[in-house]
């Protein structure tokens, strides 16, 4: 029996953006740009990129407590049929899996739970795979996402186009 | 945070009809509040139509918004249905289970003719 060896990934883009409210959106447009014609379907490319904007608005205000002077760095790499995005803060904050509560419609209508705790939930709804890393003081939020094919096209959540 | 969310509201028939524009995020916070208050402060107002058609970005505080606007229309006994989203935001609701309190049509055109049909 042969294995091939997985093909190594391949540097799309890194860079970072000041941990300001808003530039989520800085990270889900450049994030949007450099994947565009890897095989993401339009819907999968949406996912994607409300995933990214969502860890990113993490990292801004959690990890790094909207200090503008440490950076959210963001790396995106290609493995063989997969995009993987990670999204890292350094500024001490709490990880973005420490802070998620499990939301519940039904009880934040309710007045139960904070209308707010959306952006993990999210996340891990939209992305094939979601990890969080730590050390020290520096978190990672990995997102996975398979490109092309039925195989991708049947993972997570049924298409609404 | 400067918000980039616009609201205009109007009536028709029973309904109040609050178009946005823009981005939903927690900087429309006030756009929204204001613009529900505005929209049911008319008439009757037994149902509120949220208008997202011109509307580009959601996010995980935009959804709180919509949340907490959706529990105090509940509180007032009205009703909130939606039109004009995108694949993508339809399927959002849908994860989120607001499209189980909140009816999605496609377009205003479609809400507004099906809210006239059942009377509200």
């Amino acid at each position: 029996m042969t294995r091939r060896a997985a093909p190594a990934p391949r540097r799309i883009a890194a860079f970072a953006v000041p941990s300001e409210p808003g530039n989520e959106r800085l990270a889900l447009a450049r994030v949007s740009e450099v994947v565009a014609g890897l095989g993401l379907t339009t819907a999968r490319l949406e996912r994607l990129k409300t995933a990214v904007a969502e860890a990113a608005m993490n990292a801004i205000e959690h990890g790094n407590n909207n200090r503008a002077e440490i950076p959210v760095e963001v790396e995106v790499l290609q493995k063989g049929t997969e995009i993987v995005v990670a999204i890292s803060d350094s500024g001490g904050g709490p990880a973005a899996a420490e802070a998620a509560e499990n939301p519940d419609l039904a009880r934040k209508l309710d007045g139960e739970q904070s209308p707010r705790g959306w952006g993990l939930f999210l996340i891990r709804n939209m992305v094939d795979a979601m990890d969080v890393t730590t050390e020290g003081a520096r978190h990672t939020v990995t997102l996975t996402m398979r490109t092309g094919g039925p195989e991708a096209e049947g993972a997570g959540h049924d298409e609404h186009v | 945070m400067t918000s980039t969310c616009e609201a205009r509201t109007r009536a028709i028939g029973a309904a109040a009809i609050i178009e946005l524009t823009g981005e939903v995020d927690g900087s429309a916070a006030e756009v929204l509040t204001t613009a529900y208050a505005d929209a049911v402060s008319v008439g009757e107002a037994r149902t509120v139509v949220l208008d997202f058609a011109a509307v580009d970005y959601i996010n995980s505080t935009g959804i709180a918004l919509i949340v907490s606007v959706l529990a105090k229309a509940r509180a007032e006994r009205r009703q909130i249905v939606a039109c004009g989203l995108s694949a993508h935001y339809r399927e959002i609701f849908d994860i989120t289970r607001l499209s189980d309190f909140i009816e999605l049509f496609p377009d205003l055109d479609d809400a507004v003719s099906q809210l006239a049909a059942a009377g509200a």
